[in-house]
């Protein structure tokens, strides 16, 4: 009898780009068994295959499972039947299934090195799988290995993908979507460790509104991705974002990648810094933004997601996972997204926004390069300048103790509470930042007797006296919080990146 | 499978390989780069000592601030002016 040519494919795999089969026998034989993740049959044949796996590829057998399902599920079914094989994926309309006639899987196919189907097993049988595999040794010289002899030694198989209409297929994979996709995320890496929502295609021409899903805000640091709008939106649908956000996210992601908030530096530190944005102006009662009780989370969609898209468009299309590209040693939970919203309603004073030169009644969005909040107890300071100097010296250590100037931005999120003393004291909130600045100075004497001291401190006169913050406008300020309780907090610099302050109007 | 929207560049810069490993260092021209973190000229001065000890020739470039990006010029410089090169990474 003539030998059967087996047909040429070349299909993505898990981990190794596309494999075609001239190269799984480039060097032997090559068992090729095509399978479904749905198919019982399949998986026991992965499961028992498992048994043996390791000693066929060192035989000099490659071991190829054709998968008729995505890459993720493929991998997740080969990971629980504890596989190690080469994993390929054949997207519907199954074209590789249909050249090879499969009725049904798991279908074992043995091809030579010379590209010729040599032998051929369907559904489950124990004593056929192993003279494929007795066909398989012989080709290169080994002895033959056997699966293992439990029961069930025979099962039929399940009726290939490739022999269903494609409406019965649409039809199938709509009843089956659900919590396996969250799963299959995971395995695709399209997260950034928590459960996403499946960024769907209608899902995503939701969040863009009509935008030009290929308009793009540039390239994302550190790895270069370019974020088109679609991405941007993708991150939002994963971040669990409304579509009523976008607006705030896109805003976000463009001040982010200003230039002047390097964020390229941000991204790869050994140091922690998040993105922390702060929303001002109307859109904050529009879409839900807590700048209320407990204004620096949990709780409230709005801020936890606009945050964490922004985070996810870092991590996944710009590359800077951690552990990855992001070098951080320890990070902080700010990382996963920090989006807080200023109380202007409840404030004395005029809104950052407006301190930042935009008109009053603009929403906007603010970036800065963050630490992890420090919260600050203060309940029984009854004057301005004690407030102002406990607020100043809580901050005192933030860094490193004895690193003063600190040359960035520290962010003061000031209570309700705290506010109205300063208010009723008749103090600008521009005297509130001044106060916080000319609180925190000591002589450079006391500073350098410690090893972790900046370089100008070390040389500076013993007697000057060092701030804090290498400038007042370094001390920035809004009040959120609930109304009762004197607890403020401060959001830590991120030295050495030379992050601007970088503001953005949302535009609705 | 379900249509998804991919949040990824396929361009995306990821692991570059590793360049080639020189086989000596005898008369080769090694650019030697300090980010500006502290101590970095410090190691390379010790770097630059042993390498032309080993009779190699240097060359020393700076970027003004480590945590931003080198620019393509100075990337140029230090491709045109080394065969190898040595970056004094962190303190």
């Amino acid at each position: 009898m003539p030998a059967v040519r087996a047909p040429e494919f070349r299909l993505p795999s898990v981990g190794a780009g596309e494999v075609s089969l001239a190269s799984l026998t480039s060097d032997g034989p090559a068992l090729v068994v095509f399978v479904a993740e749905e198919c019982p049959t399949s998986r026991l044949a992965l499961r028992r295959l498992a048994a043996v796996a390791g000693e066929l590829v060192a035989d000099g057998v490659a071991l190829a499972c054709v998968f008729e399902d995505p890459l993720a599920v493929a991998a997740r079914t080969a990971r629980t039947a504890g596989l190690e094989a080469t994993l390929l994926s054949e997207p519907p309309p199954y074209a590789t299934s249909q050249a090879y006639d499969l009725v049904s899987v798991p279908t074992a196919v043995l091809v030579a090195r010379d590209g010729s189907e040599v032998g051929r097993v369907v559904g489950w049988d124990v004593a056929a799988w192993d003279g494929l595999l007795a066909l398989a040794a012989a080709d290169v010289g080994a002895a033959p290995r056997r699966l293992p002899d439990d029961e069930p030694r025979q099962k039929p198989g399940c009726g290939a993908k490739s022999t269903y209409d494609e409406a019965t297929m649409r039809l199938d994979a709509a009843a089956s979507a659900g919590s396996e996709e969250i799963e299959d995320l995971f395995e695709l890496g399209w997260t950034d460790g928590l459960p996403v929502v499946p960024p769907t295609r209608d899902r995503v021409t939701a969040m863009l509104g009509g935008r030009d899903g290929q308009a793009t805000l540039g390239p994302v640091p550190p790895g270069m991705g370019e974020a088109t709008l679609e991405r941007v939106a993708a991150c939002a649908v994963l971040a669990g974002c409304r579509p009523a956000y976008f607006p705030v996210v896109l805003a976000a992601c463009e001040a982010a990648l200003d230039d002047g908030f390097n964020l390229n530096g941000q991204a790869v530190t050994t140091s922690p810094p998040g993105q922390l944005i702060v929303v001002n102006g109307p859109v904050r009662e529009t879409i839900g933004l807590n700048s209320g009780m407990g204004a620096l989370g949990p709780g409230w969609r709005a801020n936890l997601t606009i945050g964490r898209a922004l985070r996810l468009l870092v991590e996944l299309t710009g590359g800077g996972m951690p552990g990855g590209l992001d070098r951080a040693t320890l990070g902080h939970a700010g990382k996963v997204g920090a989006c807080i919203a200023e109380a202007e309603e409840t404030s004395p004073w005029e809104p950052l926004s407006v301190e930042r030169g935009f008109a009053p009644g603009s929403s906007t969005v603010t970036l800065i390069a963050a630490d992890s909040p420090l919260s600050i107890s203060d309940h029984r300071s009854t004057t301005p300048e004690q407030l102002a100097s406990c607020l100043g010296w809580a901050a005192a250590s933030q860094w490193s103790t004895n690193w003063w100037p600190l040359a960035a931005t520290s962010l003061f999120v000031v209570c309700p509470e705290h506010a109205r003393l300063f208010a009723d004291a008749g103090w600008s909130k521009l005297e509130v930042r001044t106060a916080i600045y000319e609180a925190v100075q000591r002589p450079a004497r006391e500073l350098r007797g410690f090893g972790e001291v900046p370089p100008e401190t070390m040389g500076a006169d013993p007697d000057a006296a060092i701030h804090k913050w290498s400038r007042p406008a370094d001390v920035l300020l809004i009040v959120a919080g609930g109304e009762a309780g004197r607890f403020s907090a401060v959001y830590g610099p991120s030295l050495g990146m030379g992050a601007e302050v970088v503001s953005r109007e949302v535009v609705t | 499978m379900t249509d998804y929207v991919s949040p990824f560049d396929p361009r995306a810069r990821g692991d570059d390989p590793l360049a080639p490993r020189p086989d000596g260092l005898a008369g080769r021209r090694v650019a030697l780069l300090d980010i500006s973190k502290n101590r970095g000229a410090e190691f390379l001065d010790h770097i630059e000592q042993r390498l032309r000890a080993d009779g190699a020739s240097t060359a020393r470039f700076a970027k003004p601030l480590f945590s931003r990006a080198a620019a393509g010029d100075l990337i140029e410089r230090v491709a045109i002016h080394g065969d190898l090169a040595v970056e004094g990474l962190a303190d």
